[in-house]
């Protein structure tokens, strides 16, 4: 997930009270809305990113780190992810711990591509194998941990008995 | 607990129809010289970034036309902050070169007149096929023939001689060296501006990119955005393509790997859901005199990727720095994750 989990239940609760409540008829099924904010508002208060997403993140890191480590003649001046020293169980810092280190992910493949000419051609592709490794890795599991996307009854207005996924 | 949509600020004017309306009037009344009369404004429920209100003049009108189009640039929109000159000088430089588009009237990036940077073009017929539509869609016959239409329609895109037109004032020079890498410099920023958290997906992609720069085989416009559930048509045949907001000049490879995303596809084999790769290429060579290239192709749909990945992360940031509560915004960034899935098989598979 990308947005944050409070901003997304900001948006939940502002959508329900300007476009949809206005436009609902009858009491009682405005009061169910009501009711939705409401129960929103404590999601808000008591709920956030579950540890059970980020914590196979965490995992994942830790071993792209042990596999860099474990190239023979990877430089020291590489960046790289390290070791967690660190298990944090609130999902924020944890979600700052995964953000972290895709930002060493990320500068080790820019630091890769400007001095990977400099390097033995068998350090470059062990590690350009065990990055490959990590975002297959991290993907997969953000896609698995997503609802069925429902672009077609977001376009169309309507929920079709049988709709392509996309 | 406060939310937020509760704090008092001040509305644009395109945010009330009535003060819109006034302003619409005044504005148009000054350009032409005449009371215009401006009635019917509607607001359609299109595209995620630019806002269109149609809306009616008094006869005779502008350049023949009654009913009109208002696009507004809105200053929370997925790409702000806009300027319609690329739009507006881009649609001039197509009429009469046999591209469907509508005719563009007037624009201005002055904030104070509507609230926002617009332009104003002729109401053209038509509707919308979009991509995500239920299984079955439109009859194959119906589909062989927009799709035929759909290339030419690129083809003549193509074929512009936009040299003598305003588009050549837009922004630095582009040649047929240099217009991928200003493409993927753009792109590149644009990651660094949106992005909530890193991608090493991205990172990965740009490092190929930038070893695998194409030479275009001309300087084309570009629109952008090229695909199905960007043009109105009527049966078969196109009226008017749609949504230029990202017009540049560029490579014209560009539009058609865009065209080819696996996301306009539906699950079928075609491109846009309307037409054959092989066909398609062919179609375009025959209108345009260009040779497909695969490894422009190859180049140019990892790019496409990368924009559309980046394209999703615009949708999450506007919705999460702005009090812009449109729940299409964090959708749109639940598909950051399959579009870098795609672009890494792709990757993959030139390994």
């Amino acid at each position: 997930m990308n947005n944050s989990f409070d901003r997304i239940l900001t948006g939940l609760i502002a959508t329900l009270r300007q476009e949809i409540i206005p436009k609902l008829e009858g009491e009682f099924v405005r009061g169910q809305a009501y009711g939705v904010i409401y129960m929103l508002e404590f999601l808000r208060l008591r709920a956030s990113w579950s540890p059970a997403f980020l914590t196979p993140q965490l995992e994942a890191l830790d071993e792209l780190a042990s596999a860099l480590a474990a190239i023979p003649g990877f430089p020291a001046a590489a960046p790289r992810p390290l070791p967690a020293t660190s298990s944090p169980t609130e999902p924020d810092a944890m979600e700052m711990l995964r953000n972290a280190g895709d930002d060493q992910v990320s500068q080790l493949i820019d630091w890769l591509g400007s001095h990977g000419g400099s390097l033995d051609r068998s350090v470059t592709d062990s590690a350009d194998q065990a990055v490959r490794t990590y975002i297959r890795r991290q993907l997969r599991h953000e896609i698995q941990t997503s609802a069925r996307p429902m672009f077609a009854e977001i376009s169309l207005g309507k929920e079709e008995e049988k709709t392509e996924r996309q | 607990m406060a939310s937020q949509m509760e704090r008092p600020k001040a509305s644009p004017a395109y945010q009330d129809s009535g003060t819109l309306e006034r302003a619409l009037a005044v504005y148009l009344d000054q350009q032409l010289g005449r009371a215009v009369g401006v009635s019917g404004l509607r607001r359609f429920a299109v595209g995620f970034s630019w806002i269109t209100i149609g809306f009616t003049i008094s006869a005779p009108g502008i350049g023949g036309c009654t009913e009109l189009i208002l696009r507004l640039g809105p200053a929370d929109g997925l790409f702000a902050p806009y300027s319609a000159a690329p739009q507006f000088f881009a649609l001039r430089a197509l009429e009469g070169a046999g591209v469907p588009a509508p005719r563009a009237f007037l624009w201005s990036d002055d904030s104070t007149i509507l609230g926002a940077p617009f332009f104003i073009s002729e109401l053209v017929q038509g509707e919308a096929p979009i991509p995500w539509g239920p299984a079955g869609g439109m009859p194959e016959e119906l589909r062989d023939r927009l799709g035929v239409a759909f290339t030419d329609a690129l083809g003549a895109l193509h074929n512009v001689e936009w040299q003598s037109s305003g588009l050549a004032t837009v922004g630095e020079e582009i040649t047929v060296e240099n217009a991928a890498s200003r493409q993927l410099e753009e792109w590149e920023r644009n990651y660094l501006r949106w992005r909530l958290r890193p991608h090493p997906m991205l990172h990965y992609a740009a490092r190929w990119l930038r070893a695998n720069l194409p030479t275009a085989p001309r300087v084309s416009i570009v629109h952008g955005d090229y695909r199905l559930g960007n043009f109105l048509a009527i049966g078969d045949r196109i009226t008017a393509i749609l949504d230029w907001e990202l017009v540049h000049l560029g490579d014209p490879h560009e539009d058609l790997a865009w065209a080819c995303l696996p996301q306009y596809r539906a699950g079928t084999k075609l491109m846009s859901r309307l037409i054959e790769r092989d066909a398609m290429y062919q179609r375009y060579h025959d209108k345009t005199g260009i040779e497909v290239d695969p490894e422009t192709m190859r180049f140019y749909e990892i790019f496409s990727l990368y924009k559309l990945a980046v394209t999703h992360m615009a949708a999450v940031s506007v919705f999460e720095r702005n009090d812009f509560h449109d729940l299409r915004m964090p959708a749109m960034g639940t598909q950051i994750a399959p579009v870098l899935r795609q672009m890494e098989k792709a990757l993959e598979a030139l390994a």
